[in-house]
């Protein structure tokens, strides 16, 4: 099983540290991405006993960017003083940048670039930049360059009118080529497959209760480092988390993304900050420095789509393409951890991985990819419960998935993420024994 | 040259002034276009609404395009075809549902009724059953697509049955005019359904805004060719437009241009100018040559042989000499039936060889010259000539996968109907079922639909771009 590599390298994955997820503008408010990914990535070198000038490469996801410092890999690795050689990049595919950060650490491991790379994501959504209209931006610029004249002062006046174009733009989570508010087209999604809101409303209550028993079960304590905040506060737990809520609490809640709609503030993923990192190293080395392998990857595969028709889809793509690369079936698989954007949008996805005409035109493919059972679907919860730091959920997941198939004695998981754009990302993990 | 009328239609307060005061001046309803690409679902989110009857044969093909194309979908039909839309629903994730769920006021804005289950003259009772509540509540700039059955072996009242469709779109296509909405017929020979979708793309698409009253027939003649591209379909493509100056000729240039071919320009050499400025701006190669000159045909073989070969030829250029038969004079009699007829025959046999399989040709012919027009005898003749022309070499090129078709357009608003006295102007504009002339564009997206791969089934057929007008057949 697994892919052959050229250079007969394997990257494994040693395991992963994260920060608790909290609600945006809760306790981390003052932590910016970069202090988050520099807690994250702390936590995880002390974790797994690495020096730090081992560490040769840093690859890091980021959805909301600092523009005065986007390369967040290299920041976090300066802040951290690990060795000045230790290079860093950042990449951004939206919430599959996490995932995207981490393969590509696989991928340079397995070309022999490097041995040891440390890769995850963060995103601060208390941090993002109000950002000024780029009317204002462009009118203000006679003033910031140059030496201006009182005549360009009154150019600048005359252009900046009406007043309220000069407001700063509330940042929201919108489709450029669109302008659709994500919620909205999840919203489209969940009516054009036939997502029912109890459906929806069902699969969030199972996450938050499955989340809530990994919790309380110290599940997620292996993979957690603690922060502490401003006041001197310990955060010891993801924040999100209802172990409480049911059915009938949900059913309560109105819709938020129209007016007849499906979709609320319970089956739907909040806002979150938080950072996930992974340690990667090549098979050799982490024999020879006496670490013991989680996993590897047998295949990833990224697909997009036409943004305009099915926004949040690109699983449905991504999750069969992967599974062809490693060689394997749906059936063959023992665990699955999806993204969970929106109820609706997993399980629209899961529908379409059910249906065979949609394998046979969309896919090329003779049968349905097939049904996921949910028993093994998002076995500790997902994003809906947790939160998704939109940078950091794909080093959540690959890091969950590594630890339960070395815990379990599981065989293979499959991982799928929904990302702006259209884009779909998924990768099939195996157990290294 | 600017359309009055519709220019004050345009104005929601002049719009609403004239209708509260009950003015007796029509206000032809402004046409919604689509200018950009093609897209992959051109009909995304549109509310849909099919019917059918009991032994309807062409619902599955309609159920995959529609689903393909992003149609909102309701269907009012016997429970047995309507669960043909069920897998193409849930492949694209737009399931179709019944239409007796409608919200009451919600406006249709595809009509698509297949009536090839209809073969006795009661059975026709369905189409007025299906219409008859509908065709007030269509929305602007609607369309309605009756879908048969050609005739060829049918009974005689089958075939009655299925002739009787022509008549009732034509009809249909003058009652909704007023609202820029259009009706359109599209027969099916048997064994053709496969080819239905690119055609039931384009008749549904605002790319078809001003064609109306018109049957289409998709056929199994010429040899299938490969996978329909939905989007840049002419990438990689070499395509040449004669008489590209300007005009139809330009916009067809640009709009072949958009969906990703190598266009060459072709034009006179009195017009080199302009020509070389369309070619530069569209990244194609010009050329000017005069169509009606001796050895034409060869030159443009040699100016075509860097290009390794030719997919579509758009036969545009044609000239006008309009005198009476009394008062004509023999060389005007040439040049219109050298460069409108003689010029496509000798160009189309030169260049044969470099036509690649599975390309096409598409001739301009006239409302004339299917009409017939005073003063107009040479062009008439021509472009009549044309209609011929393209049906028997629909036959022969049929092995090659290469389709040949014709437009006839309409009253198209260029140089040429601007010089046209301004009361015969407003007479032909207002005589359309959609009371306005056709743009440039209308033609040149109904060349691009022809030229296109998903039109494999319309071969040796004219399509006519006139908006509904009132002459011609």
């Amino acid at each position: 099983m697994g892919r052959t590599k050229k250079s007969g390298r394997r990257a494994v994955i040693i395991g992963g540290a994260r920060t608790p997820f909290v609600k945006a503008f809760s306790d981390f408010t003052k932590l910016d991405t970069i202090a988050l990914g520099t807690i994250a990535v702390a936590g995880l070198l002390k974790r797994f006993g690495v020096p730090y000038r081992d560490v040769e490469s840093m690859v890091w996801g980021g959805v909301i960017l600092q523009g005065t410092a986007p390369n967040v890999a290299r920041e976090i690795a300066l802040d951290l003083k690990l060795d000045p050689a230790c290079e860093g990049m950042t990449v951004t595919r939206a919430c599959a940048s996490g995932l995207q950060a981490v393969t590509l650490a696989a991928a340079a491991i397995e070309r022999g670039e490097a041995d040891v790379v440390v890769a995850g994501g963060s995103d601060s959504t208390s941090n993002a930049e109000i950002k000024l209209p780029q009317k204002v931006v462009h009118a203000l610029a006679p003033l910031a360059l140059g030496k201006p004249t009182p005549r360009d002062y009154l150019g600048v006046l005359s252009q900046l009118m009406p007043i309220t174009e000069l407001l700063p733009e509330r940042p929201r989570v919108a489709e450029r080529s669109t302008g659709e508010v994500m919620g909205e087209a999840a919203e489209r999604m969940a009516r054009r497959n036939e997502i029912t809101r109890e459906a929806q409303d069902a699969f969030a209550v199972r996450s938050h209760q499955r989340a809530a028993a990994a919790i309380a079960s110290g599940r997620f304590d292996e993979e957690i480092v603690p922060v502490q905040v401003g006041d001197g506060r310990w955060v010891h737990a993801d924040g999100l988390v209802r172990a409480d809520t049911s059915v009938d609490k949900l059913a309560k809640l109105r819709a938020v993304f129209a007016k007849d709609g499906t979709l609320t503030a319970g089956n739907s993923s909040a806002l979150t900050d938080g950072a996930a990192a992974v340690l990667l190293m090549s098979e050799e080395r982490a024999r020879a420095m006496g670490l013991r392998p989680l996993a590897a990857f047998a295949s990833w595969a990224y697909a997009g789509v036409d943004p305009a028709d099915q926004l949040l889809m690109g699983p449905a793509l991504a999750m069969p393409k992967a599974l062809d690369r490693a060689g394997l079936r749906l059936s063959d698989i023992d665990l699955v951890d999806m993204h969970e954007a929106f109820a609706a949008q997993v399980l629209s996805v899961l529908k379409m991985l059910a249906s065979g005409p949609f394998a046979r035109a969309r896919l090329g493919r003779e049968e349905a990819v097939g049904e996921v059972d949910p028993a093994i679907l998002n076995v500790h919860g997902g994003s809906l419960a947790l939160g998704h730091p939109f940078g950091a959920t794909g080093a959540r997941m690959v890091t969950t998935m590594a630890n339960e198939l070395a815990r379990t004695g599981k065989q293979t998981a499959l991982l799928g993420i929904c990302a702006a754009g259209g884009l779909g990302a998924a990768a099939v993990l195996e157990r290294v024994s | 040259m600017s359309d009055f009328l519709l220019e004050l239609s345009k104005n929601p307060t002049a719009r609403s002034f004239v209708r509260s005061l009950g003015l007796p001046i029509p206000l032809p309803q402004p046409l919604r276009r689509d200018s950009g690409p093609w897209r992959a679902q051109p009909l995304a989110d549109t509310p849909c609404l099919v019917g059918g009857t009991d032994g309807a044969e062409l619902l599955g093909s309609v159920a995959d395009c529609l689903a393909a194309a992003g149609a909102d979908t309701w269907l009012s039909m016997p429970a047995p075809l309507a669960r043909l839309f069920h897998d193409p629903g849930e492949t694209f994730g737009r399931p179709a549902r019944l239409a007796t769920m409608l919200p009451p006021e919600k406006v249709v804005s595809l009509l698509v009724f297949d009536a090839s289950g209809v073969k006795t003259a009661l059975g026709l009772r369905a189409l007025f059953d299906f219409f008859q509540p509908l065709v007030t509540r269509i929305a602007r700039c609607g369309r309605v697509v009756v879908l048969g059955r050609t005739a060829d072996g049918a009974t005689p009242e089958a075939a009655a049955a299925q002739a009787a469709l022509d008549g009732f779109v034509r009809s249909v296509a003058k009652e909704i005019g007023r609202k820029g909405a259009t009706a359109n017929l599209v027969l099916v020979e048997p064994g053709a359904e496969s080819r239905l979708a690119g055609v039931l793309r384009f008749v549904l698409s605002p790319r078809s805004a001003f064609v109306s009253g018109q049957p289409l027939v998709v056929s199994t003649r010429a040899t299938p060719i490969s996978e329909p591209m939905l989007v840049r379909p002419f990438e990689k493509k070499v395509v040449v437009v004669t008489g590209a100056a300007r005009g139809i000729g330009e916009a067809t240039a640009r709009a072949f241009a958009r969906e990703g071919a190598h266009v060459v320009c072709l034009d006179r050499p009195a017009d080199e100018g302009p020509t070389s400025v369309l070619a530069r701006a569209i990244g194609g190669t010009p050329v000017a040559l005069d169509m009606s000159a001796e050895g034409t045909a060869e030159a443009l073989k040699t100016a075509l042989a860097p290009l390794g070969g030719l997919d579509v030829l758009v036969h545009n250029a044609g000239v006008t000499r309009d005198k009476t038969l009394g008062r004509m004079k023999p060389e005007q009699w040439d040049q219109v039936l050298g460069v409108n007829l003689d010029a496509v025959v000798q160009t189309t046999n030169a260049l044969e060889e470099q036509l690649r399989d599975g390309g096409r040709i598409v001739c301009l012919s006239s409302i004339a010259g299917l009409a017939g027009n005073m003063g107009q005898t040479a062009y008439a003749a021509s472009k009549a000539g044309i209609v011929g022309w393209v049906r028997a070499s629909a036959e022969r090129f049929a092995g090659r996968g290469v389709t040949v078709n014709a437009v006839a357009p309409g009253f198209i608003e260029t140089r040429l109907t601007a010089a046209i006295p301004i009361a015969i102007r407003e007479v032909a504009r207002r005589l359309a079922a959609l009371g306005q002339g056709g743009l440039p564009e209308d033609v040149a997206e109904a060349i691009v639909f022809l030229a296109s791969p998903g039109a494999q089934g319309v071969t040796g057929r004219v399509l006519r771009v006139c908006g509904g007008a009132f002459v011609g057949a």
